[in-house]
């Protein structure tokens, strides 16, 4: 899951950098608001934590200028405002939730990923797509219920197509999901973390819609329309 | 325990001590008025008798017809006699006088009045003597019947004043309480306020003598009010800024804990304990910024502002030699400013540490201490990147940093370099460094006069 962390404190915005990356996360980091807001234009990020007290833009004000033009990602406003008004004013301003500093990292990750979660319809904490369950709080895939291994850039593919199930992603989608700032995406980087998934789980699970990308379907697909 | 001085009873004493001092008066200037015409009026008579004595004698009575004394017709009469002499002989008197002159006059004659005691009582005698001086008439009267007048006069004109003396007492007490009862109304809202409550005291109908403490009554609340807000904000600034490096402490702390490399883990931790430094840095500096917004008094003295200069350029010249910067201070001789020597220490290791800090690797920072026109002047030129005029005028704005720095300042630097020179009454000045190109910063004390 890639997300977007807005923070100008060097010291905690290194250290959450750090630790969401420990728990699964990609992370790209935005010192002031106006980045954040042309960032959150720009890309498209699963979900971002936001500062409110930022430079250049209030967190606040980059939160209302992006709801107003329909981006509607999860976003959580990390803060030190801990008075009742300001999270009041942060939920109306199109916060999905609110937290107040200091912040425990796995708390921080648990709530990113149920505001994800619920974010693409999903209620269950673990996804469910035929006969293979993930669960991203573990960071594990099962498949008839044994355990499958898989590298960590397979399993966010998996969660990415597994979090939009019966939707087609592009390549370009599930690049961004895949990789944060900075890191080189090789030219055919999906196919080949494709080809290694089905090898792993069979090739039922993921489809290929010719010339738009790839899905995950409820249903395991008819021989006739099984993908190459 | 004494009880403290009581206005309604200072008023009621007041009043009364005045009526009772203005009704005394008014009793002695009577007393001195009627004692006055009442003896006029007495002396008159007896002077009147006296001569319907002479002349009746003049006109001869009868030595020989039935003795001397005249007979008693009134019983008032014994408060007055007379006696009559003739060629030294007593020939008339009345039943209660003595045999002998009521004044000696052996020889010749006596005139006028005495008061003289005769049988133990004082009385006033009138003497007078026929043209020839053969005859000589002494009338007398009681002194005392004359203070009976007197005391008869002053009983019924001034006794009802002393019989209304109680009733205006009350009277006066009654007054003087309804007149202090907005001071009781006002003690009252005083009393039932709770200590919290700092809102303008408003008494319905106060007077006018008591607008004046009730106005400087209701100042002294804004200003508790004010420095309550000031100190309430204060708390919930230092609260909310300490957050931030706390959560700095923690996220890095967890990432250590979780850090599967050796390199990530103590990175994490040197991230941990540079969080601890900033905080304890960011409590000092506020624990200092609270002690100077107390508004103590500090003690000042003369101080070498060059030595104190020289003292931190030598305390930070690591902190500037690791960025490869070039630090100089040109401060030659003593510059003395009435200061105190531990808050400007402060404030010129706040201006250097800022001008290290915010310079980039290799720039100039120059300190210079100087005197002239009758000023001593602290200034400090980088060639960093300077401020726009609008930082400029936001810096040492409680927490304001500017935007853009990567330096982890907790923005309350500037705050207490700003309350240090207002201790001394001086002020910071700063502008575009016109020799470095990065900021400038200036402060000015006045030359004490004898150095």
């Amino acid at each position: 899951m890639r997300i977007l962390l807005a923070e100008d404190d060097p010291l905690l915005g290194d250290g959450l950098r750090a630790g969401l990356r420990q728990l699964g996360f990609l992370v790209d980091w935005v010192r002031n608001g106006d980045a954040a807001e042309r960032e959150l234009r720009a890309q498209s990020y699963s979900a971002a934590v936001l500062d409110l007290g930022l430079p250049l833009k209030d967190g606040m004000d980059v939160l209302a200028s992006i709801r107003r033009t329909g981006i509607t990602l999860p976003v959580l406003v990390l803060t030190a405002r801990d008075a009742v008004p300001d999270r009041i004013r942060g939920l109306d301003a199109g916060a999905d939730d609110y937290i107040v500093k200091p912040v425990d990292l796995n708390e921080l990750a648990a709530r990113l990923r149920a505001l994800v979660r619920r974010s693409h319809g999903q209620p269950q904490e673990r996804l469910t797509a035929q006969d293979v369950v993930l669960d991203p709080a573990a960071r594990s895939v099962t498949q008839d219920g044994a355990a499958v291994t898989l590298t960590a850039r397979e399993f966010d593919l998996l969660h990415a197509l597994m979090l939009n199930t019966g939707r087609v992603l592009s390549r370009d989608q599930l690049e961004q999901h895949l990789y944060s700032w900075g890191q080189e995406v090789e030219s055919n980087a999906i196919e080949v973390h494709i080809h290694y998934l089905r090898r792993k789980l069979g090739n039922a699970l993921i489809r290929t819609v010719r010339g738009v990308g790839y899905m995950v379907a409820n249903e395991a697909a008819t021989d006739a329309s099984k993908a190459e | 325990m004494k009880a403290p001085p009581s206005l309604q009873g200072r008023l009621l004493l007041l009043v009364l001590g005045l009526v009772a001092g203005v009704w005394l008066v008014t009793a002695t200037l009577t007393w001195i008025d009627v004692r006055h015409e009442l003896n006029e009026l007495l002396d008159g008579h007896l002077a009147q008798a006296a001569a319907l004595l002479v002349v009746q004698q003049a006109h001869g009575i009868d030595e020989d017809d039935g003795g001397v004394d005249a007979p008693t017709l009134h019983r008032y009469a014994p408060k007055v006699m007379f006696q009559v002499f003739h060629e030294g002989v007593l020939s008339l008197r009345s039943s209660n006088a003595p045999a002998e002159p009521m004044i000696e006059y052996s020889g010749g004659t006596v005139e006028g009045f005495r008061t003289i005691a005769i049988g133990g009582a004082p009385w006033r005698v009138f003497a007078t003597h026929g043209r020839e001086a053969d005859v000589q008439v002494f009338v007398g009267e009681q002194v005392e019947s004359r203070h009976s007048i007197l005391w008869a006069v002053l009983r019924s004109s001034l006794g009802p004043l002393l019989l209304a003396l109680p009733l205006l007492a009350l009277a006066a007490w009654w007054a003087v309480r309804q007149g202090m009862a907005p001071l009781r109304l006002v003690g009252r809202v005083l009393a039932q306020r709770s200590p919290q409550a700092l809102q303008p005291i408003a008494v319905q109908g106060a007077p006018s003598e008591m607008t004046p403490m009730l106005d400087a009554l209701n100042a002294l609340f804004g200003r508790i009010t004010e420095l309550l807000e000031s100190e309430r904000r204060f708390t919930a600034d230092a609260a909310h800024e300490l957050r931030t490096p706390i959560a700095a402490i923690r996220a890095q702390a967890q990432v250590a804990l979780g850090a599967a490399e050796e390199a990530e883990r103590l990175h994490a931790l040197h991230a941990t304990l540079h969080g601890c430094d900033r905080a304890t840095r960011l409590v000092e500096q506020l624990l200092t910024l609270s002690r100077l917004e107390s508004g103590a008094e500090h003690a000042l003295v003369l101080v070498d502002l060059a030595a104190l200069a020289r003292q931190v350029v030598a305390e930070v010249a690591p902190l500037a030699l690791n960025k490869q910067q070039t630090i100089e201070l040109s401060a030659t001789g003593v510059h003395t400013v009435q200061g105190d020597a531990t808050l400007l220490a402060v404030m010129i290791r706040n201006l250097v540490d800022n001008a290290i800090r915010y310079s980039p690797t290799g720039a100039i920072v120059k300190l210079a201490i100087s005197t002239a026109d009758g000023v001593v002047r602290l200034t400090l030129d980088d060639s960093g990147p300077g401020m726009s005029p609008a930082d400029m005028a936001r810096v040492g704005e409680r927490f304001f940093r500017v935007v853009g720095s990567a330096q982890d300042g907790s923005g309350l630097g500037w705050s207490i370099t700003r309350r240090i020179a207002a201790v001394h009454g001086v002020v910071v000045r700063i502008d575009r460094s016109a020799s470095l190109g990065g900021l400038s910063v200036e402060v000015g004390f006045p030359v004490r006069a004898g150095t």
